[in-house]
């Protein structure tokens, strides 16, 4: 494989575990932290207290429980999910879940109570006063998509646990580095190392000019 | 409309998530390649990939592999997460085979252990008369030592070397430093710090060129030095699913004449690495 | 809408604010709550648009009490506008914030923008549709907040001293809108006000509450000129101080 090609397998793969990641984390964490943050009464902490421990994660450590979880000799080893770009992903949801959930729950939770008591006295439903509360906390939410996304790409223990760094298969960038160095390719670490830091500007600065029309 | 809007938005994650999910899971789809786990010094000599590519070209067979300390590759063995293991360390695969873990056992090639250090050698390793003589001999001057530490063939090699030294290397002090990382991180970590350390001559061959502060001080073949590869099959009767006719054919081909003219005509720098003494009972 | 609100109670803790109310208020009438602050105003209003729940006492709505399914009560609800003293606007520009109500209740295009521009239109607003709801002026977010009150229609409409500290000029437009309102649909309008003028310039009749009960009740032109109970008097002269 020619060292360019095999900079776009790793680069494609890297976008399309942290992008997967990350939109399975925000179609779970986001629905379920604006109905918590808009809980008010103190049943929503200790879920909140767990929560914020799952926020501190280390990455590594959810790449050892998914790959237990993914092993042949594990619970969920019939899947034959260890070492393929799906059990990366679902390594990367338990890392990016808590923190997207986390900061949506703070910043749903910190929404004016006026946003809820003017929306349900124009009328909205349950739903509707969700949407709205959630609308006026986006450019957070946002913020918490982006943080999450950030953890993702930049994530190293669990995907290299997990997805075992196999040539061609689930080599991404951040665990190619990690080899490269250890061989002394220095020269294909930096280029990977500058490919991740392009993708991060150029996902970053998309994110921010959103944020940007989302604001008041 | 921004609620009807806000549920196109929801509707457009989930088709993005959905479709993302779907090339992942294509991606995923139960392999159809054999999956080894092997050590690290077979990777950074550079000789798998030019081998696999032949072992394919020849019978179809595509094979994708894991590179770890020959321990945890025989770990990955035991767990039924891969269907042969290519390693070097023949008490625990000898181990494997017992417990049921490994089908057979085929010997693919040797190389040799060789001592590097800093180019100075202040602890003298050129002038020893043995390998745990040079050993002892880094132990008197004290010289930092570079352990893998992995349980790697490399590791377990160099621990019965400290042994047949009369030394415990448990019982050393700072200057014996253990990085817990593959032949080429530890060589790269040695190169840096100025250190000794044990290698096969493959991966210091290979990587020579970008170890600068490093000399090769003692590479005799002796017996002891002698570092023996095999190829183990999963055993499918203990762990079902394996691919185990392809991982058959694959430790087959490896001591067959094609796969023995490969590893002899193999060569880094100029350097022959390996010596192919193919034989075995799979 | 007709109201009924008899015997009701709402305690805060400890603190009893409102203490026994009972009033009737015909449709289509401008009714005005006055009274000083702390009197029970804006929690009475509160609980006649669901915000609060009273503790003992019951609110009939055309005769009828609450209904307990949500999807009744919700429909309820949607027949009942408010405006506060300050509101509080989306972000968004205003006639994001106008056509709120509508989007809640499924108004589909052309009507929506139809109805959010002539509600804007109504208060003088047309230039400052698509201004960013945070940049408006007080009196400016008051107008949105009142169109954004009635583009829906109300049948009640409920106003917690929707004037208090904005200048002579907004005060015009919002009370002649509130006339509007009333005489175009027929609509029935409550307005709490601490502001004896206000009540006596746009009320029908006026109900004086002091200390979580009602004082007295009377047609305007009585109620001012001719109070029966003398805190009514004290009040209306200005002698009352609190």
């Amino acid at each position: 494989m020619t060292l360019a090609g095999d900079i776009l397998q790793i680069t494609a793969l890297s976008l399309l575990v942290a992008g997967t990641s990350t939109l399975v984390a925000t179609l779970i964490a986001v629905p379920i932290g604006t109905v918590l943050g808009l809980r008010e009464v103190g049943s929503a902490r200790l879920l909140r207290n767990i929560l914020f421990t799952l926020y501190g994660l280390p990455p590594v450590l959810a790449g050892l429980l998914v790959f237990l979880l993914l092993s042949r000799a594990g619970p969920l080893g019939p899947l034959r999910l260890l070492y393929t770009p799906l059990g990366m992903v679902i390594a990367q949801v338990v890392i990016v879940t808590p923190i997207i959930l986390g900061i949506t729950m703070s910043v749903v939770s910190t929404v004016e109570r006026r946003v809820k008591d003017t929306a349900f006295v124009l009328g909205a439903d349950r739903y509707q006063l969700s949407i709205t509360v959630l609308r006026e906390a986006a450019a957070g939410v946002l913020t918490a998509i982006m943080v999450g996304f950030g953890r993702a790409i930049s994530e190293v223990g669990a995907v290299f646990i997990v997805g075992g760094h196999i040539e061609g298969q689930t080599q991404v960038l951040t665990t190619t580095i990690i080899t490269d160095v250890a061989q002394a390719e220095y020269g294909h670490a930096v280029a990977l190392g500058v490919i991740l830091l392009l993708l991060a500007a150029v996902i970053y600065s998309l994110l921010y000019r959103i944020q940007e029309r989302t604001l008041p | 409309m921004h609620f009807a809007s806000m549920r196109q938005y929801i509707v457009v994650l989930i088709i993005a998530a959905v479709v993302a999910l779907a090339v992942t899971a294509y991606l995923s789809l139960p392999r159809a390649y054999l999956l080894m786990a092997t050590t690290t010094s077979t990777r950074d000599t550079g000789l798998l990939p030019p081998m696999l590519r032949n072992f394919t070209l020849d019978t179809g067979i595509e094979v994708r592999y894991i590179a770890v300390g020959t321990g945890q590759a025989l770990d990955a063995g035991r767990r039924g997460d891969v269907d042969v293991v290519m390693v070097h360390a023949p008490a625990l695969e000898a181990e494997f085979i017992a417990s049921k873990d490994g089908l057979c056992r085929n010997q693919i090639m040797y190389n040799t252990f060789v001592i590097v250090g800093p180019a100075g050698d202040s602890a003298g390793v050129r002038n020893a008369t043995s390998a745990p003589d040079a050993l002892a001999r880094i132990y008197d001057n004290r010289s930092r030592f570079e352990s893998r530490a992995d349980n790697s063939g490399t590791n377990i090699k160099e621990l019965a070397l400290w042994s047949a030294a009369g030394l415990n290397a448990s019982s050393f002090g700072t200057w014996y430093e253990k990085t817990n990382q593959g032949m080429g991180a530890t060589l790269t970590i040695a190169n840096e710090r100025a250190a000794y350390t044990l290698s096969d001559d493959g991966t210091w061959f290979a990587r020579e060129p970008t170890l600068p502060y490093l000399g090769l001080l003692y590479n005799r073949t002796d017996s002891v030095l002698r570092n023996q590869y095999s190829v183990i099959p999963v055993n499918p009767a203990t762990h079902p699913g394996v691919f185990s006719e392809r991982a058959l054919a694959f430790a087959q081909w490896l001591v067959g004449p094609r796969g023995q003219s490969f590893i002899g005509a193999f060569k880094v720098h100029g350097h022959t690495i390996f010596t192919p003494d193919g034989t075995g009972d799979c | 809408m007709s109201l009924e609100v008899s015997g009701l109670v709402k305690s805060f803790g400890a603190r009893e604010v409102l203490r026994g109310i009972d009033l009737r208020i015909e449709p289509g009438e401008i009714f005005a709550i006055a009274g000083p602050s702390g009197a029970g105003k804006t929690t009475l209003l509160r609980c006649v648009d669901f915000l609060l729940r009273p503790e003992t006492g019951s609110i009939r709505y055309d005769g009828a009490t609450t209904p307990a399914e949500p999807a009744p009560a919700i429909a309820l609800r949607r027949r009942i506008g408010m405006v506060a003293q300050n509101p509080l606007l989306f972000r968004g520009n205003a006639a994001y914030n106008v056509s709120f109500g509508l989007c809640i209740r499924d108004v589909d295009e052309p009507e929506l923008s139809r109805r959010t521009a002539d509600a804007l239109k109504a208060l003088g607003m047309s230039d400052l549709a698509a201004t960013r709801a945070s940049v408006l002026s007080a009196g400016e977010a008051q107008r949105v907040a009142f169109a954004r009150a009635v583009v829906v229609r109300p049948d009640l409409l409920l106003l917690d001293e929707f004037t208090a500290n904005l200048d002579p000029t907004n005060v015009n437009i919002l009370e002649g809108a509130v006339r509007e309102y009333n005489r175009s649909t027929g609509a029935t309008v409550i307005l709490v006000t601490h502001n004896m003028f206000q009540a006596k310039r746009l009320a029908n009749r006026v109900a004086l509450l002091l200390e979580g009960r009602i004082v007295e009740v009377g047609a305007v032109p009585e109620f001012f000129e001719n109070p029966k109970d003398p805190r009514t008097r004290a009040f209306v002269t200005g002698e009352y101080a609190y």
